[in-house]
């Protein structure tokens, strides 16, 4: 087993874009590095010139201080290299346990697998997340009815299965809830122990400072700082990033409770029920940004969808003082909804088409026939830049943005169309700290002209900083609602895993724990 | 939620159950048109009719699962067919007829192996190249036999068409044995990479799956099916016709996806499409039975499988509507 790997000087350009210049980074058996930086400062091409799957242009890669290079990232894996990616490696349509073992599948004697040994060897691996899932995982059970954050899961545990001494965690935190985090802490604890390394890559400052021990920053592809996690502030660690500190700073000045309570009704909200769902009950007056909390998948996303009338639903949902059951998206655009789904990739954006197309997609009918290409234009470079997107131009496809600009994209595509409800699901998932500054004071303002929000979050720390009021999600009902005083942070999780606290007498205990 | 039996259970842990209400259903109306359906003599002469069809489908299943698709099966069977006709003739020796039915064999995988280097080491559309193949192979055909003529040995072609090994019909065999290859084949390495490479070609390079190499493989299975059945129809008609196979390769394409097959790959298996085969040529007795007027054949037959087709979609929107 080698005992470290360094990463000198490493050039990687795609075409004309340099995506690292000046890439460094060092990793030793028994710790955990961080690899930090904002999206676009090739923290994803650092780990891929690391697990071979881009081979690098200039600098060079040392394994225990030998040069090495590899010609495929089957080589690196054969040294010992695992990789747990964002974009899913896994086989839909295959069960969970041919998904861990793929190519490494236990053989009987005649040459068939032998799949006593495989269910043998996929539940010791499911029980290192054991108690975590939503429902009894099972070795049998095909990726494509899984949740996201269990496909996360296999593929964490498909990594693993390796026995690697190197595990490179790619944003794997990003989809999973709090309480696996803390699982896949504890195991990261463990492998540290056994004589692992482990970079870890992700946006979640607070992930970083519990688990790493070193950290190594890189902006615009060049690493600007290293070393140890506890000589190092949070603030400092950003200011590393991108250089204006005072982006960090989202949390809401004036929370204006009460001051809302003049303002109409403009969502109401009476037993609504879907397959997850089993009567939700709430009401939402202008102008209020109100958070939906939880762990993942307990009926947020579906809340959102139905309001949307993308979900079947049965109750009643009134939206500024009349009753609505839609049939069809379309007809809760007409009076004023916006939806900016979760998964931006598949629901969010076409990726092939340009900007343009993206941003202006909910809006061509207003631009009449034939279409006023350049009035659309106007509007839509307008609203790029009210976001401060990004771009080489409006005509590029929306595949060459980082995360961070497609999600304006994604908002942006609507602000066009000027709502007067917005629904957000997780809008900034994967999205880096700059960023989120920005979606957070451009949600911020939003409320001060008027409009409402719906915001479901997998990040605790924002909806506590940003919302008026947040509805806490727990098996398909909305467990407690924390506002004012009550919104802690130990609140919500308490709230969130579905444990009572006595802060809130009428709320059932008794979860999924 | 996971021991009630409900329709999506069904559906995606038992993907024979539809094409096995179907072929239940399609049965009960043949047996009612043609009540001595189940006499040995009547199930022979059916089988023997609905064998070719059977193992060509095989062949698709296959490459179906592996993600893409075979339009150049008929020509292939048609290849095969003119090749015994003209080398072997009428008056041929039996020994001749197996030496040319080991060619016959090698020809069919080698025109597999043609369209597996195109799509898989080219990475060429599927349904492209084996639809300009299929011109190939059909027009190799008409080459070797412009006009229909030749044969194989009546006494051969009695083998095939009369054996019927403890009461039953050879075709029964012929389906026991591809079940039990795909059962052994489907739980080997090879065969979970194929069901990798159907599923999601990227997922699975990722994991050092060899792609190109399986999905070439796929391809040379199904030329090599197609030669089979080529072998079977010829033995079936005794003679030779160039333009034997050509419908059979749409018959083929459907008998998989009524098998509950789909055509994005990945899912699946053999004993589906078995049935889809055996369903189709049902529903072809059962047109043919109720004398319904030849020019209106064609048009029934479409409905009938269109309808076929469309029913699980149908009952998953119902079953949307309803939620």
């Amino acid at each position: 087993m080698p005992e470290s790997l360094s990463a000198r000087n490493i050039v990687k350009r795609y075409g004309g874009v340099v995506a690292l210049s000046d890439g460094n980074l060092d990793v030793h058996t028994g710790e955990v590095v961080a690899l930090i930086g904002a999206n676009g400062s090739g923290k994803s091409t650092m780990s891929k010139v690391i697990n071979g799957v881009v081979v690098l242009d200039g600098g060079q890669l040392l394994l225990d201080n030998n040069p090495v290079h590899w010609s495929s990232p089957q080589a690196a894996k054969n040294l010992g290299i695992a990789t747990v990616f964002q974009e899913l490696s896994l086989i839909p349509q295959m069960t969970v346990a041919e998904n861990i073992w793929l190519t490494r599948e236990p053989m009987t004697a005649i040459g068939t697998v032998n799949r006593k040994v495989l269910h043998e060897k996929t539940e010791e691996l499911l029980s290192l997340f054991r108690g975590t899932y939503k429902v009894d995982l099972h070795p049998d059970d095909p990726i494509v009815s899984l949740p996201s954050d269990e496909k996360q899961i296999i593929e964490i545990l498909k990594a693993i299965s390796f026995d690697p001494w190197l595990i490179i965690l790619d944003e794997a935190t990003a989809s999973l809830d709090s309480r696996q985090v803390q699982r896949l802490f504890e195991l990261v604890e463990d492998w540290k122990e056994a004589g692992k390394a482990i970079i870890f890559v992700s946006h979640r400052m607070e992930e970083i400072f519990r688990i790493a021990d070193r950290y190594s920053v890189l902006r615009n592809g060049k690493t600007v700082g290293a070393g140890d996690m506890k000589d190092v502030s949070e603030k400092e660690l950003v200011k590393l990033m991108i250089e204006k500190e005072s982006v960090f700073e989202y949390i809401r000045k004036d929370s204006k409770n009460g001051e809302n309570e003049e303002k109409p009704v403009c969502l109401e909200v009476k037993e609504l029920q879907t397959v997850t769902l089993k009567g939700i009950n709430f009401s939402v007056r202008e102008g209020e940004l109100v958070g939906i909390g939880g762990l993942r998948g307990q009926g947020q996303r579906e809340l959102l969808h139905s309001l949307f009338g993308d979900v079947p639903y049965s109750g009643t949902v009134k939206l500024f003082g009349n009753g609505y059951k839609f049939k069809h998206p379309r007809e809760a655009m007409q009076i004023g909804l916006a939806l900016v789904p979760g998964d931006r990739g598949r629901e969010g954006l076409l990726s092939i088409r340009s900007i343009l197309d993206n941003l202006q997609l909910p809006s061509w009918p207003r631009y009449g026939f034939p279409l006023r290409i350049k009035k659309a234009k106007r509007d839509a470079e307008q609203v790029g830049e009210s976001l401060n997107l990004k771009m080489a131009g409006l005509e590029e496809p929306v595949s060459s943005l980082s995360g961070g600009n497609a999600q304006k994209v994604v908002l942006g595509k609507w602000l066009v169309r000027k709502p007067k409800l917005f629904l957000l699901d997780d809008p900034t998932k994967g999205v880096d700290v700059g960023t989120k500054a920005e979606i957070y004071s451009l949600l911020t303002q939003l409320c001060d002209e008027g409009k409402t929000i719906l915001f479901y979050s997998s990040d605790d720390e924002e909806l506590i900083g940003l919302c008026d009021r947040v509805l806490v999600l727990h098996d398909g009902i909305i467990r407690t609602e924390l506002s004012g005083p009550s919104l802690t942070k130990e609140n919500l999780i308490s709230a969130s895993l579905g444990v009572s606290n006595g802060f809130h007498p009428e709320s059932r205990t008794g979860g999924t724990l | 939620m996971k021991n009630r039996i409900t329709w999506d259970f069904l559906m995606t842990r038992y993907p024979v159950f539809f094409p096995l209400v179907l072929l239940v259903l399609s049965v009960a109306i043949n047996l009612y048109l043609q009540p001595n359906m189940f006499q040995l003599s009547t199930l022979n002469s059916n089988m023997r009719v609905f064998l070719p069809l059977i193992l060509l489908t095989v062949g698709q299943a296959i490459v179906l699962i592996a993600g893409g698709i075979d339009i150049s099966v008929g020509g292939i069977v048609s290849v095969v067919n003119t090749i015994l006709a003209t080398r072997v003739g009428l008056e041929g020796s039996s020994e001749l007829m197996w030496q040319y039915v080991l060619i016959s064999l090698l020809v069919g995988a080698l025109a597999g192996a043609i369209n597996g280097f195109f799509i898989a080491y080219l990475r060429l559309q599927p349904i492209i190249t084996t639809y300009a193949t299929s011109f190939l192979y059909a027009g190799f055909a008409l080459f070797i036999l412009p006009n229909p003529g030749g044969g194989i040995p009546s006494a051969i072609a009695s083998v095939y068409r009369t054996s019927t090994p403890l009461s039953l019909p050879l075709a029964f065999y012929v389906i026991a044995i591809l079940l039990l290859v795909w059962a052994y084949v489907s739980s080997t390495r090879y065969g979970k990479y194929l069901f990798a490479v159907g599923g999601k070609a990227e997922a699975a390079y990722e994991t050092a799956v060899p792609v190109t190499l399986v999905q070439f493989s796929a391809y040379v299975i199904s030329g090599f099916m197609a030669a089979l059945a080529g072998i079977a129809i010829t033995m079936l008609s005794g003679s030779g016709n160039a333009d034997i196979g050509n419908p059979m390769t749409l018959n083929s394409i459907t008998a998989v996806v009524i098998g509950g097959n789909a055509f994005s790959g990945g899912i699946g298996g053999v004993a589906g499409p078995i049935l889809g085969a055996i369903t189709l040529s049902v529903i072809q007795n059962i047109i043919s039975f109720s004398h319904i007027n030849t020019w209106w054949e064609t048009l029934v037959k479409a409905t009938i499988i269109v309808a076929a087709l469309a029913a699980p979609g149908v009952i998953n929107l119902f079953r949307r509507r309803r939620a």
